[in-house]
């Protein structure tokens, strides 16, 4: 069974933002006894996500949860935006496909470095995605 | 050559030597690639060394601007070297299926600074 | 290092819910408390016939095989006893409680014996109370009794699956380091002989692993012998070209050695580019090429 051992809220309200989620994201890896490269893996993919809610929904929050399943520790990271939302959902998980001519590689990438991954949205309803990432053992 | 703006840019011979180790995000990013090329365009160098050792993670955004201002380099006629890439950053990278292709690497700044000298002696020998 | 309560995440929280769950009153410890007195009246004669029971079964005998470990587990389990009629169940408890199932999980005694020991306990603790008590006051002393054990129970499996746990891990790590030998040729150069099948959680293993071994040596040339894989699929062959253009990130080069005459026909027949890194047949001829390639450098860095 996971249960939510502590949860923070950090809003994405300013750029700056983007740099205090990943932040709290690497020091709660690095507590965890996340190893270098599951910390990275986390820390960049909180990156990723936050910037995606400044650049394409011009903002909304990131929640970052401590998981434990009685054993390992988990985290889990909630981004929440009320923005445009995403069109063309297939594309985007694909890879390669940006509407800000940038490299598309965010979300689909992202997903390659996690446990779990949630995306749910629809034109004009926000987007909400959800990653999870546990120590090894 | 002197510090200049919030990233460092030091003269080495007829290359610049840059190293980065705060967050690259958008006005830094903008500021660090501006700076480094205008240092360019100052000094004429042939030659450009970004070194990220101390960067503990480096998203896609990152990235492309580390490949973007290598690219922007070259039009100057400066070729770029990323150095001191951390093996997490590396494996990150490529799981998410970004390779960087077309961006020189090289495993610290020495072995870039000597990669770069390198080339210049061979291009002297051939013009 | 953090002790195994935290590990576990075993907090202030956790023990609330817990002995709600259990039903541990405080009355039930107030109880416990005041029952004491019995409870060390008839400490040594439970002692003597808990270990009675224990020895009398090879199972169990086998984990005390002398005289000194009889005595240092009665006194052990004389205090584990009197802990039960302390009349406390906090933090501190739990923790002593974690460290029996810990310490059994080390002398490999799994929870199906001590489950076993516990039920002998219990019947010679219901046998004093309805010998020495008047009868409603033993059954519900025996009831408060019968959760606090309970409770324990629950905290000897937690601690016994966790180090179990952590056992597995060891063992994976040595598994790990044992499938990814890297072994130093020379100065700056490093071989990596695969052998055996590559899923895709083990070519995130092998990549990690030279990553980390080329930064460690300041390796510029990585050289991947696949002449131990069995099979060489387009799955295997992306993992061998994303490994390459890892080691491409930090700064080294990659030559696969190793490619049978049937390896390089599946790779042309599957249409599979594997032309972004040098391949040939012989290990020999891979590592005279990585030393071709330091020896060039070399010279030019020189000149
Ligand atoms: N939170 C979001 N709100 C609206 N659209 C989004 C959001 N996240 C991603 N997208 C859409 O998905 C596309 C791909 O995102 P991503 O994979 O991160 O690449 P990039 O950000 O480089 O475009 C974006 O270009 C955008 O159209
Ligand atoms: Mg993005």
């Amino acid at each position: 069974m996971v249960e939510t051992v502590q949860s923070w809220e950090v809003p994405i309200a300013r750029e700056d933002d983007i740099v205090l989620v990943r932040r709290k994201a690497r020091a709660l890896a690095q507590e965890r006894g996340f190893d270098a490269f599951a910390a990275a893996a986390l820390t960049t993919a909180a990156s990723e996500l936050a910037r995606n809610v400044w650049v394409h929904a011009g903002g909304g929050k990131a929640i970052i949860e401590e998981l434990t399943d009685g054993y390992r520790t988990g985290i889990r990271m909630t981004f929440v935006d009320e923005g445009p939302g995403i069109t063309d959902v297939e594309r985007v998980l694909q890879g390669g496909f940006s509407t800000a001519r940038s490299l598309g590689l965010g979300v689909s990438g992202t997903r390659r470095l996690v446990e779990e991954f949630d995306l749910q949205t629809a034109p004009g309803r926000g987007t909400r995605v959800v990653i999870v990432k546990w120590t090894r053992f | 050559m002197n510090a200049h703006g919030p990233i460092p840019i030091l003269r080495v011979g007829s290359n610049l030597l840059t190293t980065v180790h705060i967050d690259l995000h958008d006005t830094v990013a903008e500021a660090f690639q501006q700076d480094v090329l205008l240092a360019i365009e100052r000094t004429g160098a042939t030659g450009l060394v970004i070194d990220i050792t101390g960067l503990e993670e480096v998203d896609t955004y990152v990235a492309r601007i580390l490949a973007d201002t290598g690219r922007m380099a070259k039009l100057m006629g400066a070729q770029t070297v990323v150095v001191g890439m951390r093996p997490e950053v590396a494996a990150t990278l490529i799981r998410m299926g970004y390779m960087m292709e077309g961006v020189e690497t090289a495993l610290d700044v020495d072995e870039g600074l000597t990669l770069l000298i390198e080339r210049q002696a061979k291009k002297r020998r051939s013009t | 290092m953090r002790t195994l309560r935290t590990r576990l995440g075993f907090d202030q929280r956790e023990l609330q819910s817990r002995r709600a769950f259990f039903d541990i009153q405080d009355e039930d410890l107030a109880r416990l408390a005041e029952l004491r007195e019995l409870a060390l009246k008839h400490m040594d004669d439970i002692n003597e016939e808990f270990y009675t029971h224990l020895l009398s079964h090879p199972e169990t005998k086998r984990f005390f095989p002398d005289d000194a470990t009889i005595r240092r587990v009665k006194r052990l389990q004389r205090e584990y006893f009197l802990g039960l009629f302390e009349g406390r169940c906090d933090l501190e408890y739990v923790e002593n409680r974690l460290r029996v199932g810990a310490a059994h999980e080390q002398i490999g005694m799994s929870p199906r014996w001590y489950i076993g020991a516990y039920r002998k306990y219990l019947s010679q603790l219901l046998d004093r109370f309805t010998n020495e008590l008047p009868v409603g006051e033993g059954r519900i002393g025996y009831d408060s009794v019968l959760k606090l054990i309970m409770f324990d129970m629950s905290l000897a499996i937690d601690a016994y699956i966790a180090a179990n746990l952590e056992t597995l891990g060891r063992h994976q790590a040595a598994i790990r380091e044992l499938s990814t030998p890297v072994i130093k040729v020379q100065d700056r150069i490093l071989l990596l002989p695969l052998i055996g099948a590559i899923d895709s959680q083990r070519a995130q293993q092998v990549m990690e692993t030279v990553l980390l071994r080329v930064i460690e040596e300041k390796a510029k040339v990585m050289i991947i012998d696949i002449a131990g894989v069995p099979v060489v699929d387009t799955k295997v062959a992306d993992h061998l070209m994303k490994t390459t253009a890892a080691m491409r990130l930090v700064g080294a080069q990659t030559i696969l050695t190793g490619i049978s005459a049937q390896v390089a026909r599946t790779i042309i027949q599957l249409g599979v580019d594997i032309s972004a890194m040098p391949t040939l047949a012989r290990l020999q001829d891979g590592i005279e090429l990585a030393l071709s390639m330091l020896g060039q450098q070399i010279t030019k860095a020189s000149t």
